[in-house]
């Protein structure tokens, strides 16, 4: 016998339910259950009267769990656990039972039977209840600080978003000196703007704000510890890491904006190594430093060809192959041909390409550059271009399709392979931190539709090309975007977590190593039982998702999740089974 | 029963689900909103994810009286593991040698992928189990076809 | 009544911004003018290039927006009027009557069972279906609320008689709301391309000629037929072609942008058909195949690989046959650039995106500037991309241009962080 005071409701739904199941024989049935105080039908659960009778029966019964038979839970946990709230019973000590969506509803020829489930259903929500304890969501407090790796575009904005939130930002850049990839620009595509200039105006920004930002630069990450908003990070300053000089941070989230690197084609690839072929970064400072007239090694360009996807969408079968499309070298090869046409009108462009991928509002540039007279030659994968200039002469062979496979042989000055983005090599930064790659070796955001810049890791957030290719405007977004996420977390200084989830019995667990295995959020760690003088696993709550992932895998019982202990489950199938 | 086999009307098969908070457990949801209809033995205890199931908590489902349990898997939309079908099937595998252990049949486990608007899949995989289990018997004391 | 931000739509960039700011502390109303939160997406079948069924993600993101204990959401509402008011703004909201009281509806349907009105149209099915007068706009819909719509119903009281809760209620009028908040964030997304524009395909006039919007709900768990059906009899689709760039890159429609997602989601339609339809053949006519997204290209290749066909050429005309196929007129240009004749019994229109321009009229006396093409005008694409014209006001995803599900949630966040940072520092500054 149980000492619990439970309250069970069973709505008529205004007949939804009680057309098909026959509410006052459940309640009749249920009424005498272990436990239950007070069983009563209600027309309508939801309504105000219907909430109203239940608050003042918690109230004066001095019920300590009240499980409500009505529709899905979906719609109305929180409703009534608002009720239990108001009532001063924990939330948690709340269960509801769907006997619309999952009974009256999809058994609506079978009254009997209908109401038979009722009664099972309803006894297992009463056995869960029985079983339930007060639990109360964990308030953490949040370090109001952030840590962001990496000072190019995306970091430095980022950095000075979240200083005018108020929060302050330590900013570590492994370079010399802060600004990335865009300040090595001049012009950057769609609006021509100066990415030097871009990064000079974000330094000044930043200036402004003072002690609200610190950047080290010549600064790696080494170390994380702490917990989600309370994380210790150890950064190394100055260079090789064994002799550095290590300052210790604490912060509440982290932002990974580590940016990209460009791929270097192997010698030989499409002619690299002659003399005329240049990677496109290598053309675009050419283009950015001519001063009227395109010269390369002392001769007027008359001829340029491009060739696109060079370390992009390669076969599977190419050794470590970029599978992956880079997104961004499509408008900027364009973009950097409408440069050069801008500077001499009368340079041949032709451009070797597979799929032109001017998405978006870039599509004009593409309508521009062929109104400034580029021309377009599409090739087959299975049949690229080939560069060589075995008889003195750089020449280019590639079979058209657009022009039937016809074989055309162009002579150009310079051939520019439009290559790709790759990942940076990070691997120490990726032990630290623990943060999954991807199989295009980018950081892998936890999902790719609608949470792109958040991790596995809690707290940890990826922004820019260090997640996958991006242009410069795109890496500004997601930093924004990888802020509003931190900001999420620390503003308030602190952050509640739903307190379903897993924790481990000292007296079972025979440390084996099997459930940290199995969860992917770092939530379980090996520790000293000292009482028990033996190795146990234990949970973080605060990096628990409560999933459960790890429960199945323990092969002493020893892990379980709160609210779905072995004991639960099994007393709510033992109540599905009762004899009605 | 209006649902099921006719010869074998006068055994229902019950059968126990393991469904899914955020996935599965709205597509059975949906499955009752659209009205579709499926045997009322079928009983449902919702968990947060399909890879927390125990196979000793199907053991004890099918040792106490369920003829059946079907786990609705969350498959690739579970929000909390990447692996989650390949977990939630080897749970299913662990369970059914269980099961084969104990003497009962081993489809007497049954998983299938359950979105959260699979509404049709659900009512279609409630019948077809049904009938199946009608075939194998009752699990309990022995009363099915098992172990032959 | 006061509020930190108005968030101006309910897709998935409204209610990502919204969840944003509600976790950060600030108080947030969202308005939706639909009577359901979720957008587009959630009337999608699956999203590439995971195929996740987009129900699965996305009913978790209403929820929460629905939920959260620092959003107020309100739906069949618009925002008529934003005025500069002090350091923030004043907002006029009309709420739409629902004839439905909110709190009492269970959602049962009995009402949508009851009434005798079949209107043709089903918005949220994209017409392919008809459906009631009084109506759930569909089953994840939250609020999950019966709505009538006053035009077609007559007025006969089946669903006051029926609904067993006695939320149905005419009495209802619309109602003016005024609200006072710091910032506005819109996200008021995009328009489908309608196909009628190109004459030359026959869309609503061939019956076998669908948009990418009808297909997608031909292929989703909660579809109408339950199966891939062409229209003019009902068979089951054999040979189905895919017209990419329908009013896209376009300039005789006006349109010269490429709208960014019809690559990839006619790709991903194609694979969910091979799987309803294992014997259907499905060609896709391009321009160019832009997978340029994280996954996309693997995604785009595996399509391939499992045999859809792929045909560079811009499709000029299409005519019906007697039996309802179709011939598809293109230019072949991989191969010479012939002209071909080419039969289906199914045509996809892949239709591309429009910007919703009409929201510039409800910012008064300041000017919320638009872009060449009508998108809502990014003054610092480079470093603050949500920033518009109006100080204070900011923009989310595709009211600013034609943007897929990742870069949609990434510009959400890109607004709600400079709200915030706008709201800290003029505080700071008061």
């Amino acid at each position: 016998m149980t000492e619990r005071k439970v309250g069970v409701y069973i709505c008529h739904c205004g007949g939804n339910i009680s057309d098909y199941v026959d509410v006052h024989k459940v309640r009749d049935v249920v009424e005498s259950e272990d436990g239950v105080a007070i069983a009563k039908t209600t027309m309508f659960a939801c309504s105000d009267a219907g909430q109203q009778e239940m608050i003042d029966d918690i109230k004066e019964q001095k019920l300590d769990g009240l499980v409500v038979a009505s529709c899905s839970p979906k719609l109305h946990l929180l409703t009534f656990r608002g009720v239990a709230k108001r009532a001063n019973l924990n939330p948690y000590q709340y269960v509801q039972v769907d006997i619309r969506e999952q009974d009256s509803w999809a058994h609506r020829e079978d009254h009997e039977g209908a109401t038979e489930k009722a009664i099972r259903l309803v006894r297992a929500g009463i056995a869960k209840v029985r079983q339930s304890q007060p639990l109360k969501p964990t308030e953490v407090e949040t370090v109001k600080k952030a840590l962001i790796v990496g000072g190019g575009i995306a970091g430095l904005r980022a950095a000075l978003v979240l200083a005018d939130m108020g929060i302050y930002v330590y900013l570590i850049e492994r370079e010399e000196k802060v600004g990335g990839w865009a300040s090595k620009f001049s012009v950057m595509y769609p609006h021509d703007k100066s990415g030097k200039e871009l990064i000079g105006e974000l330094l000044s920004e930043v200036a402004k704000r003072g002690s609200k930002i610190t950047i080290f630069t010549n600064a790696e990450l080494l170390k994380k510890g702490g917990y989600l908003g309370n994380f210790d990070i150890t950064v190394g300053i100055g260079g090789d890491t064994n002799e550095a000089e290590t300052i210790n941070l604490k912060v509440g989230a982290v932002i990974v904006a580590t940016g990209f690197d460009t791929y270097k084609p192997k010698q030989g690839e499409f002619g690299y190594g002659l003399k005329g072929v240049v990677t496109l970064p290598e053309f675009k400072a050419m283009v950015e430093a001519s001063d009227g007239k395109l010269e390369y090694d002392g001769q007027q360009v008359k001829n340029v060809t491009y060739i696109y996807c060079v370390g992009s969408r390669q076969k599977a079968d190419v050794e470590n192959a970029n599978t992956y499309c880079s997104r961004y070298c499509c408008n900027a090869a364009i973009h950097t041909s409408t440069l050069v046409s801008k500077v001499d009108p009368t340079v041949h462009q032709f451009h070797l390409y597979r799929d032109i991928r001017t998405y978006g509002k870039y599509e004009t540039l593409y309508e521009e550059t062929q109104k400034m007279g580029s021309v377009f030659l599409k090739f087959d994968e299975d049949e690229p271009p080939v560069v060589d200039s075995s008889d003195g002469t750089l020449r280019v062979r590639v079979k058209d399709l657009l022009t039937d496979r016809e074989e055309i042989e162009i002579d150009p000055d310079l051939v520019v392979l439009v290559t790709g983005m790759v990942p940076r090599e990070n691997a120490g930064l990726t032990n630290a931190l623990k943060i999954p790659l991807g199989r295009d070796r980018f950081y892998n955001e936890i999902h790719p539709k609608l949470r792109p810049v958040e991790t596995v890791i809690d707290g940890v957030y990826i922004a820019g090309a260090a997640q996958g290719p991006k242009n410069s405007s795109e890496s500004v977004a997601s930093a924004l975007a990888a802020a509003s996420k931190a900001a999420g977390l620390v503003m308030k200084g602190y952050t509640e977590l739903q307190p379903l989830v897993a924790y481990v019995d000292p007296d079972k667990c025979e440390w084996c190593g099997l459930c940290a295995e199995a969860c992917p959020y770092e939530a379980i760690e090996k520790s000293t039982d000292e009482q028990r003088g033996k190795e146990i696993a234990t949970v973080t709550g605060m990096l628990c998702k409560g999933c459960g992932g790890c429960v199945p895998v323990c092969p002493t019982d020893a892990i379980q999740v709160k609210d779905y202990e072995d004991h639960t489950i099994m007393d709510a199938i033992d109540a599905l089974l009762e004899e009605v | 029963m209006t649902v099921g086999n006719k010869e074998n009307e006068e055994f229902a098969p019950s059968i126990l689900v393991f469904s899914t908070d955020s996935i599965s457990d709205p597509g059975i949801d949906l499955a009752g909103s659209s009205h579709l209809a499926y045997p009322s033995t079928v009983s449902v205890i919702s968990l947060p994810c399909s890879s927390g199931i125990k196979p000793k908590w199907i053991l004890h489902a099918i040792e106490k009286g369920f003829d059946g349990v079907f786990i609705a898997a969350d498959g690739t939309d579970c929000p909390f593991l990447p692996d989650c079908t390949t977990r939630t099937a080897k749970i299913a595998d662990t369970a059914q040698s269980l099961l084969k252990e104990k003497g009962y049949d081993p489809q007497r486990v049954k998983m299938g992928a359950i979105c959260s608007v699979c509404a049709e899949p659900f009512a279609n995989h409630m019948r077809n189990f049904f009938n199946a289990l009608q075939k194998i018997g009752p699990a309990k004391k022995g009363g099915g076809k098992d172990g032959i | 009544m006061e509020y930190d931000v108005l968030v101006i739509g309910g897709g998935i960039a409204g209610m990502e911004s919204a969840i944003n700011l509600g976790e950060a502390g600030y108080k947030v109303l969202l308005v939706e003018k639909e009577p359901s939160i979720g957008g587009k997406m959630i009337l999608l079948s699956k999203v590439f290039p995971t195929l996740d069924c987009a129900s699965c993600i996305s009913t978790p993101k209403m929820a929460e927006t629905a939920h959260h204990p620092n959003i107020t959401t309100m739906t069949y509402s618009e925002v008529m009027e934003v005025k500069r008011n002090g350091s923030g703004f004043n907002a006029k909201i009309l709420k739409k009557p629902k004839y439905v009281n909110e709190s009492a509806c269970t959602g049962c349907q009995d009402c949508e069972r009851a009434c005798p009105v079949n209107v043709k149209y089903d918005e949220f099915n994209f017409d392919l279906v008809g459906r009631k007068a009084v109506f759930i706009p569909f089953p994840q819909a939250i609020p999950k609320v019966a709505v009538i719509d006053i035009d077609n119903c007559i007025l006969c009281g089946a669903c006051e008689r029926a609904c067993p809760a006695s939320a149905i209620d005419f009495t209802q009028v619309p109602e003016e709301i005024e609200v006072n908040v710091r910032s506005v964030i819109v996200a008021t997304g995009f328009k489908l391309f309608p196909a009628e524009r190109k004459p030359q395909y026959g869309f609503g006039k061939f019956k076998n000629v669908i948009n990418a919007m009808q297909m997608d709900r031909l292929l989703a768990p909660t579809r109408p037929f339950n199966t891939v059906l062409r229209p003019s009899d009902g068979k089951e689709a054999e040979n189905i072609a895919y017209v990419l760039c329908t009013g896209s890159r376009d300039r005789t429609v006006g349109n010269p942008l490429c709208s960014q997602i019809c690559c990839m989601y006619s790709i991903k339609q194609a694979q969910l058909i091979l799987g309803a339809l294992p014997l259907a053949d499905v060609t896709l006519y391009y321009m160019d195949i832009r997978a340029f997204g994280k996954g996309y290209e693997e995604f785009y290749k595996q399509t391939r690989d499992m045999g859809v066909q792929f045909i560079k050429g811009r499709v000029a005309k299409i005519e019906e046959r007697e039996n309802g196929n179709l011939i598809l007129r293109y230019e072949d240009i991989e191969n010479g650039g012939r002209v071909q004749e080419t039969e289906h019994d199914l045509v996809v229109l892949s239709v591309g995106l429009l910007p919703t321009p009409e929201i510039t009229s409800i910012f008064k006396e300041e000017k919320l500037e638009l872009d060449d093409y009508y998108y809502v005008k990014q003054v610092d694409e480079d470093l603050s991309p949500a920033r518009t014209s109006i100080e204070g006001v900011f923009v989310a995803g595709t009211a600013y241009g034609p943007k897929d599900i990742p870069d949609t949630i990434l510009s959400a966040g890109a607004a709600s962080s400079e709200a915030t940072a706008y709201m800290e520092t003029t505080r700071r500054q008061k």
